[in-house]
């Protein structure tokens, strides 16, 4: 199984990969593995999944540098659907609901891997939930 | 003479024989207004001219809400509400909602709601925000497109389902916002998807069943854009202004508005932008993208095409309204097809051939110098000119949020003479990528940040004289405008703002006399209806969204882990408006 099941809601986890997890029925956590990232998150890998991002056509739904357009960003430390190495590699292998297509028929799983290494490795703001116009 | 830039039919034109008697018929006279609107433009000719006399530039200022309803949708609430006989239909962005509401019982409570099974991934192929532009009324039935490729007609007594086509694939990019439109049995609908490469097409569906009657592509061999042997300069120019079959791929997508003359048996429409962005992957004109196309609603036979911008170099899509009008042009009645293209000329065409006869700027333009009546096409400043050999090419004006979207329908009154439309006033700079089309993926290949244009105000909202090209009054906004427009026999004219204002002003001075705060920036298109009490009424959409989903910043409000940064050229909208649809009801 691939889902990489976040265990605790935010405590732990660094800001990048926060995100709410589910509760648990009857406050049982079902078995899960954890899925880790094979590669090495070393430049090389970082910049291949950088072209890999541009080449896949990401940047035309998440913005240059993966900051935000119609899809939304994935540098900001916020996740719909988690951003843990597991759950970026389920998001792009099989996809997410609202457009966000399965690249697994066409992407290696190496490649993929290569992705989640760059977004991964993307510097995330400090989180200021205000913003103010006075 | 046969301009390149135009391609005509020649043989077996009909041509009304009595125009004068006919104009009010094509029009819309004050005297024979029903006080219903039926579909998008209003009429045929896609005027937006209410007939309707009661608000009037004295009265306007006593305007106040009567109604107003929650459409419990986010997204764009761009197109209009219709109304027939007393009761208005509602079309909201994804999930498309259709409401139907009783205009005679105290509150206008709802008849009946229609809710369709929408596949949710058409929310991330649409390039830019779930938006919508209504629906069409005919035969009974309330006809609408669903954002995942599907087209329904519903009971518009009962709200029953009557048929649901597919018509789009959104495993190629294409969803599916445009309003339908239609002509006796036909009903006519294209895709969105100009930044997917896809390979546009314009459909016709019967209207009683919804089965595809005929499918004509925008390029490529004639045979698939049903152009008949003879009927334009060279053969398949479709296929000889790309290189190689870059056609199959160049967009030209058809997500604007169509119009109809019933004398000359024609309908009208533009098409979008050829795909990628980055021109050196598709030399060569890439017709018809960024055209006017004028083809026989019976069979889809092209009858004459006009590009508007060759070569497309900055995402000029010539989606928006072609409004039919008759206006005297050099001393001579003609009847015409007028049209505000993103590219920042508004041009004035005889609709029965194609032929440029006015083409001015109605906003700033740095791309072009002119249009060249003669040949139609535009004088281009090749610094402008962009391609990923060109690096970060500046000062491009319009910006390719254009001119004037071609989401903000303007309107025409035979009353003053003029046309009324919402304009932007942005620049940006261009710099194009090279890029690899994947099906369902987006297929751009270009970075474009805008800038405001000259003056400082990002928009205004203006009236033209489309015989002599020229501007005749402008309301400088500070955002861009992004609405449609109304104008009524009253000689009031109506839009709305993107930081959420609906305003009148009397359309002969430009005088602004009213405005009410909507409660969300308005990209929808007012329209002018009598009640079930005989009063004249304005409802319209608040509800931004679309593109300025895109560039408000944070206007959405509805996911934790979605958090705009403010767009760094428009940074305070966000301050005035977010997004939800409002439908609003004004009476004196």
């Amino acid at each position: 199984m691939l889902v990489a099941c976040d265990r605790t809601s935010g405590g732990g986890l660094p800001a990048s990969v926060r995100y709410p997890a589910h509760v648990a029925a009857g406050g049982s956590q079902p078995p899960a593995g954890e899925i880790k990232n094979p590669l090495a998150s070393d430049s090389t890998t970082v910049a291949d999944g950088s072209k890999i991002f541009t080449t896949m056509n990401c940047d035309g739904c998440h913005g240059g540098g993966a900051t935000g357009w119609v899809g939304p960003s994935l540098v900001d430390g916020r996740w719909r659907y988690g951003g843990t190495d597991g759950a970026l590699f389920q998001s792009i292998y099989y996809g997410r609901p609202k457009g966000m297509p399965a690249y697994g028929g066409i992407l290696s799983a190496g490649a993929i891997w290569k992705m989640v290494s760059y977004i991964r490795a993307q510097p995330v703001p400090v989180t200021v939930p205000t913003e103010s116009w006075q | 003479m046969e301009a390149p830039g135009a391609d005509k039919y020649h043989y077996g034109m009909r041509r009304a024989p009595f125009l004068l008697f006919l104009l009010p018929v094509l029009q819309g006279t004050p005297a024979g207004d029903d006080g219903q609107w039926t579909m998008p433009g209003r009429n045929y000719a896609a005027t937006r001219f209410s007939g309707l006399t009661q608000i009037t530039p004295a009265n306007v200022s006593k305007l106040r809400a009567v109604w107003s309803f929650s459409t419990g949708v986010l997204g764009g609430h761009e197109g209009q509400p219709l109304v027939v006989g007393n009761t208005m239909y509602v079309v909201t962005p994804f999930p498309n909602v259709l409401y139907a509401f009783d205009l005679t019982r105290e509150g206008y409570p709802l008849k009946w709601k229609y809710r369709p099974d929408v596949n949710p991934t058409s929310v991330g192929i649409a390039c830019c925000d779930a938006i919508n532009r209504g629906a069409v009324y005919a035969d009974g039935k309330i006809v609408y497109n669903l954002l995942d490729g599907h087209t329904v007609a519903v009971d518009a007594q009962t709200g029953r389902e009557v048929w649901k086509t597919q018509i789009a694939d959104m495993g190629q990019g294409e969803t599916t916002p445009m309003a339908p439109f239609i002509v006796r049995d036909r009903v006519f609908v294209g895709p969105s998807g100009g930044e997917f490469g896809i390979y546009g097409w314009l459909k016709a569906l019967d209207l009683a069943t919804g089965k595809v009657v005929w499918t004509a592509h925008n390029m490529g061999p004639d045979s698939l854009m049903l152009v008949r042997p003879g009927t334009l300069s060279s053969a398949n120019l479709g296929v000889s202004t790309w290189s190689g079959d870059s056609w199959r791929r160049g967009g030209a997508p058809v997500w604007g508005w169509i119009s109809y003359d019933p004398q000359l048996d024609l309908i009208y429409f533009g098409t979008g932008n050829p795909g990628p962005y980055n021109t050196e992957q598709r030399p060569g004109e890439n017709k018809w993208t960024n055209s006017v196309l004028a083809r026989r609603p019976g069979d889809g036979s092209l009858v004459w095409a006009y590009q508007f911008t060759p070569h497309d170099s900055w995402d000029f899509d010539s989606n928006a309204e072609m409004i039919l009008a008759d206006l005297v042009v050099g001393g001579q009645l003609r009847t015409v097809l007028v049209h505000f293209d993103k590219n920042g000329f508004a041009y004035t065409l005889d609709r029965a051939t194609g032929d440029v006869l006015v083409a001015e700027p109605f906003a700033h333009v740095t791309w072009a110098k002119s249009i060249n009546r003669a040949t139609g096409l535009p004088v281009v400043d090749t610094s402008k000119t962009t391609g990923v050999s060109r690096g970060n090419v500046q000062g491009i004006c319009p910006s390719l949020e254009g001119g004037k979207s071609p989401a903000s329908p303007s309107a025409y009154s035979p009353r003053t003479g003029l046309f009324y439309t919402a304009t932007n006033n942005l620049c940006m700079s261009f710099e194009a990528a090279p890029v690899t089309r994947i099906p369902g993926t987006p297929y751009i290949g270009a970075t474009t940040p805008y800038t405001a244009g000259p003056g400082g105000h990002m928009g205004a909202f203006i009236a033209w004289d489309a015989a002599r090209g020229r501007k005749v009054w402008e309301i400088k906004e500070k955002f861009p405008v992004w609405s449609g427009s109304v104008v009524t026999a009253g000689d009031v004219v109506f839009y709305g703002t993107l930081d959420g204002w609906f305003k009148a002003a009397n359309a002969r001075t430009g005088r602004e006399l009213w405005k009410a705060k909507v409660a969300s920036g308005v990209v929808g298109a007012p329209i002018s209806f009598r009640g079930a009490d005989g009063k004249q009424y304005i409802a319209v959409y608040a509800g931004i969204g679309g593109d300025w989903f895109l560039l408000s910043g944070d206007v959405r409000s509805d996911d934790p882990a979605d958090v705009r940064p403010p767009a760094d050229f428009a940074p305070d909208l966000a301050r005035h408006t977010s997004q939800g649809g409002i439908v609003w009801i004004f009476g004196l």
